[in-house]
């Protein structure tokens, strides 16, 4: 048989050992890049290191998520600029004082917020079925 | 919950196993479980890390019959020793005369009282090795990662193997990477290859470090002379920590609630 299609059985390792043996085999592979090689890495961790603040996480409707994929998709635009453009516009009408946060407003139980925002139903599109 | 035998055995001398005993069964003291560590071998360097004179507490309890509570040393709360000095040597050839001579700790050990019994073995493979073995439920194996080390872990095992065929099974084993040293391209083949070979029983590493000695120069445990060095709390993985002795007790946990 092919050596690279023989079946390997995989041993399940204590998780502390899992994580040691790979940030070690990390290290040496590290240790044997050429020059340019290095260059590149650390022209990479840079760039992922200024990148680190202009993340950020939010929980949103799968559906509006899908919507904004889809746009993204549609019109050639990477999804995180779509976004920006949104809530600047958001911003902009909350501050002119076109959007009302007080309609959509209902007491919170949670010991971190005093509100939350609860949106009709007709405001956020259900999934479409295949793609749920 | 029962009492649990635990022994740390390498035929190889100089791979840790005092000083991963004295440090866990340290620990499982200050846990509040009521312990007992047992020396087996004629060096006597349990007493000696404890900062006691080597006596020969094994050779009263075993050859001259005297009851447990009289060869005990209490060296911490809730952490007894029965120390050890050159006339161990002794002791194996009295255990060789007997006729059970393969039972005799796992009987004197019964109920002792202990929640641990821990036992430290002498580098070498005799009748008091075998008798060691018997008793236990659960072998840690510590070794380098050289290969010399590694080959006495595997010589222990296959002793292992032979102890459990004559009817007196194990829980399991586990094999402790000692004098760790990441940055070695040695200590990464050797690492592989143990775990390669042994998978899940290999438990995380304890790192190389100085101040190990320095606290057996001291008489100090090493919770007492340096808790927080790495040989206590392991590697910085970030928020994490890998090996060391913390992460080895958590371990010696989980076997001693099954």
């Amino acid at each position: 048989m092919d050596n690279d299609r023989q079946m390997n059985r995989r041993t399940v390792l204590d998780p502390a050992v899992a994580d040691l043996l790979s940030n070690m085999e990390q290290r040496q592979s590290e240790s044997q890049m050429t020059h340019n090689e290095r260059r590149k890495r650390n022209r990479e961790r840079s760039k992922i290191a200024a990148r680190r603040e202009q993340r950020a996480t939010y929980d949103l409707p799968p559906s509006l998520r899908q919507m904004i994929k889809q746009l993204a998709e549609k019109e050639r635009l990477p999804a995180s600029q779509l976004v920006t453009l949104a809530l600047i516009r958001f911003l902009d009408d909350l501050q002119d004082g076109e959007i009302d946060l007080g309609q959509y407003k209902e007491p919170s139980r949670s010991p971190r917020y005093d509100w939350n925002l609860i949106f009709p139903d007709d405001m956020i599109p259900p999934m479409p079925r295949g793609q749920r | 919950m029962g009492m649990k035998v635990i022994s740390f055995a390498n035929q190889k001398g100089g791979v840790g196993k005092t000083t991963t005993a004295v440090t866990l069964a340290a620990g499982l003291a200050a846990d509040e479980y009521r312990t007992l560590l047992i020396d087996l071998d004629p060096q006597g360097h349990v007493a000696f890390s404890f900062g006691l004179e080597k006596t020969p507490g094994f050779y009263h309890w075993i050859c001259e019959g005297k009851p447990l509570k009289d060869v005990v040393v209490p060296v911490r709360p809730n952490l007894d020793i029965i120390p050890s000095d050159k006339r161990t040597e002794q002791v194996k050839r009295h255990i060789t005369l007997n006729d059970f001579r393969e039972n005799i700790l796992i009987d004197l050990l019964n109920n002792s009282g202990y929640d641990v019994v821990m036992m430290d073995m002498a580098p070498s493979l005799d009748v008091l090795h075998v008798n060691g073995l018997v008793a236990s439920d659960w072998v840690i194996i510590p070794t380098r990662l050289d290969a010399m080390a590694i080959d006495g872990v595997r010589e222990i095992i296959l002793t292992m193997g032979e102890v459990a065929r004559r009817g007196y099974p194990f829980q399991g084993y586990s094999i402790l990477p000692t004098f760790f040293d990441r940055t070695t391209r040695e200590t990464l083949v050797q690492f592989k290859e143990i775990v390669r070979t042994f998978g899940n029983r290999v438990w995380p590493p304890v790192p190389q470090d100085t101040r190990t000695r320095e606290a057996s120069a001291y008489s100090k445990t090493l919770w007492e002379y340096t808790p927080n060095s790495s040989v206590m709390i392991g590697y910085s993985n970030g928020r994490a920590r890998l090996g060391g002795y913390r992460q080895i007790m958590k371990r010696v946990i989980e076997v001693i609630n099954g």
